[in-house]
């Protein structure tokens, strides 16, 4: 941008200066300050805590002034950080102090249930909510069925998560099902058949110096967010070398806009542009012959494979992408180094997600990119104290030994940890086993699963479900009973992110105020429950502290000195070692593979055929949901900064500039290529319709030049229907429409290969 | 007497909004509604707006964070008939509450848009926002702890964090900033003497090219955006 255009760009209404100006002319401030005995400073703490509005947990600290939350800034303490936080963080206040939280465990009076339906709600007391509760809970194991508990656990802190698996282990039901399984699995697995480590990567933005983003919208979905934001600043103006950064998105989005190049690409053809830009750097000898043949696999089939299919000319007909454009960037990528590629969901959250994660993640091996500085690098975790392990009894073995609801691990989703989206199906068939209970722990799922009313149905048949939030979320429209949990500004707990910076960061929470109502957290409220269901369930969770704040100091015990802890809130573990490429590699070969000696060994086992594509990275064309002459366009889904991951959204904060470069809020758009519009016979502000083959939703329409002709993008986020003076009833929630699809690898769901058609409301 | 003057890197700026919700949280700026948003209604001291220019593929967008940029020439103060908006020594273009008539006709005058006349209904000459605590003595050195219904409002440069820094001695620019320099995640904003040579803005400044909006106004902004 130049000068010029900038003050074009700039040019709002104007009016002329006069000449004179007042200057100085008052000098008292518009008002004093309260100044008399108001700044008590007594009463003024700093309480070093952490995050919990996505799965980062960035280290911060709260001002608490009278007991009252008021300001949450950075914790400097935080290498990570930095001492700065995102956005999302400062809204952390309107999550504790919003109106519309339950106080009361709730139970449920009217038998129906369903959308829209009011569930009468009867506030009744914690002891017998939780009599109620194990009145639930026992005859499943006193009949030896534990594993008919279903658990759902949606963003929970480390603490809680660990405090739900040793709940799940010790009453014996293996179905403990995440929302991993909705956004996160396919780059896991992706990068598993690569280097044998089924977990994200992090990578290392201090020392990169090119970034080439396929679908990732760093600057807003990125994780960790704050520390994509802070390193973007430096990446740019505080090194001596301003790293170049390019975004491969069918949406112009904020990380695109603030990029140095976006290229705009056919939806669901990253793998084929990834494979092109490899094709360039083996063609033209760019690649890193030291990294490739001390410590890779596969690579002269991978070579072979790569030189025979996907050259420019070809991937350029798939990708959209002109031929000279790949080159130049393969050229760019492969000689600015280190260089970094790295997936996001816009290119993986596709059918073929783990593929295609693999022929990303390969980019970084040619590159030697791998384990380096400035590279990718491995997530080290704290060490928490270890707990004796669980007492088992014979209820809980033989229930732990059932086949799971999700079928993760069988032939149907043979790599997978966590297939979240098949629960529907296995509660409304009875597959393998019929549930008789659910509880879900901070989760939503019929809001952020694609095709949200088969979440709504399944959960309608169950025969008893449990919600602990601290609001009427979606997902506890439908319970039985609500109990208001606390949010991550009232509870106790230790975390960390899944990746970050490479070396391990702990960081505590500890209750900055008081709970309001009267919220309990979810680790006091597994506790109580271990101690009312006795056996093996209470002896499990006996010596571990006896409640929530007892069982972080016992698992950070290992750490550092607990005041410490207290003051600092933040562990930080040793400098990150590099290239450990002797024992880094968890694969058949020991080395990094471009063909995936783990998927082959673990298809074989599974008794499956596979050719020799399976395993190395390759292109398929994806299959749509939705034919193309009946649905022209492709439903993209995406996520703004905005979108707050604890399941609500009622904060007029983040509400108001939800969409930035839309310049709105409280609601969300069908942003469609102006082109598109025109050729649709579509204005700009009228309601359309958006259909799939399975639902349609009445949207807004936005005409726009940062959308692919081939696509309508709607943001989530939006579309709640079940609580929030500040959410309810405003804009759509896209995954209502999408239809249901998996990568058949690792079971994730596939959120980009719906069709749609637009048309006037 | 000092300058005081801000200076925006849009290199380093990430469109996140941060300065929008911190400036939010520091000067109790009451929250929108839909109808509001509708009604063009909303107050914002700082908000990041976008300009887009050009056809798909060939677009670019820029997100301009727009607090006021306090001109050394302003026009606000210029038109206000009641005195109410006027200069400090410092160069602060303050708004005082107590003398606005509610006339706009500095927001007319504004060639940035950045002013906002409080429509909002007053129940009990205070918001009703959860988010904050109702003891109003905990708010700190922040002077409106209640709000006035029919004023104008504007951005301060947070000028009741400056003058307490000032009163405790410490360095303005380095330790005590506004609310919305503080939380810029990408460390793109900076603040200080803009008289001063030896300020980091002013280092900055004469390190690379930089702009003011619609200088050919001749309002003199003291708000310098750094390009990419």
């Amino acid at each position: 941008m130049n000068r010029r255009t900038f003050l074009k760009l700039s040019a709002f209404t104007g009016a002329a200066v006069g000449a004179s100006q007042m200057t100085g002319a008052l000098d008292t401030p518009a008002a004093s300050p309260l100044s008399k005995a108001t700044q008590n400073t007594d009463d003024e703490k700093w309480i070093a805590t952490s995050c919990l509005i996505c799965p980062a947990r960035c280290a911060i600290r709260l001002r608490v002034v009278n007991g009252k939350a008021i300001k949450v800034t950075g914790n400097p303490s935080s290498r990570v950080s930095e001492g700065k936080i995102c956005p999302r963080a400062h809204i952390g206040l309107q999550v504790l102090y919003d109106p519309d939280r339950i106080a009361f465990p709730l139970k449920r009076t009217t038998k129906e249930k369903g959308k829209g339906i009011d569930p009468k709600w009867v506030p009744m007391t914690w002891d017998q909510a939780f009599e109620e509760v194990t009145r639930y809970l026992r005859p499943l194991r006193e009949k030896a069925q534990p594993h008919r508990l279903l658990l759902f656990s949606g963003l929970n802190t480390v603490s809680g998560e660990d405090a739900i698996s040793r709940f799940a282990a010790a009453f014996g039901t293996p179905n403990l099902i995440s929302g991993d399984g909705l956004d996160c699995e396919a780059e896991k697995s992706g990068h598993w058949m690569a280097d044998g480590h089924y977990s994200n990567r992090a990578y290392d933005l201090d020392h990169t110096r090119y970034i080439l983003a396929f679908g990732a919208d760093i600057l807003e979905s990125g994780r960790p967010l704050t520390r994509f934001l802070r390193k973007w600043g430096k990446l740019r103006r505080e090194e001596p070398n301003r790293t170049k950064v390019v975004v491969i998105n069918p949406r112009y989005s904020v990380t695109a806009a603030k990029s140095d190049e976006w290229i705009p690409i056919q939806p669901g053809t990253d793998a084929a542009l990834a494979l092109g830009v490899a094709h360039v750097i083996i063609s033209e000898k760019l690649y890193d012959q030291n990294f490739i043949h001390h410590w890779t696999e596969g690579f002269d089939s991978y070579k072979n494979w790569v030189l025979s299919q996907y050259s420019p000319k070809v991937v350029s007909e798939i990708t959209g992408i002109p031929s000279e454009a790949i080159q130049r960037t393969a050229r760019e990528f492969s000689q600015t180094r280190p260089a970094i590629a790295l997936g996001g969901m816009g290119s993986i959250n596709w059918p073929e997600g783990s593929t295609i994660s693999h022929a990303i993640f390969c980019l970084n091996a040619l590159v030697g990119s791998v384990d380096v500085p400035g590279g990718v690098i491995y997530q080290v975790h704290p060490k928490y104290r270890d707990m004796a392990d669980g007492v088992q009894d014979e209820i809980a073995r033989r229930g732990k030994i059932q086949p799971c609801l999700d079928f993760r691990g069988t032939d149907r989703f043979p790599a997978a940890k966590v297939v979240t989206n098949q629960i529907p199906e296995s509660i409304l068939e009875d597959v393998p086993y019929t549930v008789e209970m659910a509880i879900g722990f901070n989760s939503n799922f019929n809001m952020s699963a694609p095709g949200t009313q088969r979440w709504d149905e399944a959960l309608k048949k169950l025969p008893y479900f449990v919600q602990i939030s601290p609001f009427v979320s979606e997902m506890a429209q439908y319970a039985d009973l609500v109990l208001p949990s606390t949010t991550f500004l009232e509870e106790w707990g230790y975390d960390h992110s899944p990746s970050e910076s490479g070396y391990a960061e702990a960081r505590i929470k500890q209750p900055v105020v008081s709970p309001r109502g009267h919220s309990r957290s979810t680790i006091d409220i597994l506790f109580e429950w271990a101690r009312r269901l006795g056996g093996g369930v209470a002896q499990s969770f006996a010596d571990i502290g006896g409640d929530s704040k007892g069982f972080v100091q016992f698992r950070t015990a290992a750490l550092m000195p607990w005041e410490e802890f207290l003051r600092e809130g933040v562990w930080s573990g040793p400098q990150y070692e590099y290239k450990k490429y002797n024992h880094l590699f968890n694969t058949p070969s020991r080395k990094f593979e471009f063909t995936s000696g783990n998927l082959k060994s673990l298809l074989s086992k599974m008794k499956k055929k596979t050719g020799d594509l399976d395993c190395l990275p390759h292109y398929k064309e994806s299959q749509f949901l939705g034919e193309r002459e009946k649905y022209p366009l492709l439903l993209l889904p995406y996520q703004p900064l905005m979108h707050m991951e604890n399941g609500s959204q009622n904060y007029p904060w983040a509400q108001e500039i939800f969409l930035p470069m839309q310049g709105m809020g409280w609601d969300n758009l069908a942003e469609i290529n102006s082109e598109t519009a025109n050729a649709l016979k579509l204005r700009e502000g009228e309601e359309v319709w958006v259909e799939s083959p399975f639902q349609r939703m009445k949207v807004k329409l936005k005409c726009s030049e940062g959308v692919h002709p081939e696509v309508v993008a709607v943001s989530i986020g939006q579309g709640h229907s079940a609580y929030g003076r500040w959410q309810k009833g405003m804009g759509v929630n896209p995954n209502e429409i999408l239809g249901v699809d998996y990568d058949p690898v690792s079971g994730q769901s596939s959120f980009f290969n719906t069709r749609v058609r637009v048309y006037k409301a | 007497m000092p300058r005081w003057g801000m200076v925006i890197d849009l290199d380093k700026c990430t469109g996140c909004q941060a300065c929008t919700v911190a400036c939010k949280v520091e000067n109790n700026v009451p929250h929108g509604s839909p109808e509001e948003q509708t009604s063009r209604r909303e107050i914002y001291w700082n908000k990041v707006i976008a300009a887009t220019r050009g056809r798909y593929p060939r677009v670019k967008t820029e997100l301009i964070p727009m607090p006021c940029m306090h001109c050394d020439n302003a026009p606000c103060v210029t038109v206000c008939p009641a005195i109410a908006t006027y200069r400090r020594a410092d160069g602060i273009i303050m708004q005082n509450f107590r003398r606005c008539i509610g006339c706009k006709y500095c927001m007319v005058a504004c060639p940035y848009g950045v002013r906002s006349f409080n429509f909002k209904e007053q129940e009990s000459k205070e918001y009703q926002r959860q988010d904050r605590p109702p003891d109003r003595t905990v708010w700190g050195p922040w002077p409106f702890p209640t709000r006035t219904h029919g004023v104008v409002e504007k951005c301060t440069f947070c000028f009741h964090l400056i003058d307490q820094g000032i009163k405790e001695g410490k360095r303005i620019g380095e330790e005590v900033v506004p609310a919305c320099v503080e939380a810029c995640p990408a460390n793109a904003r900076f603040f200080g003497d803009l008289d001063d040579t030896r300020s980091q803005v002013s280092r900055l400044l004469s390190s690379r090219g930089s702009i003011r909006l619609r200088e050919e106004l001749v309002t003199k902004p003291k708000v310098y955006y750094l390009l990419q």
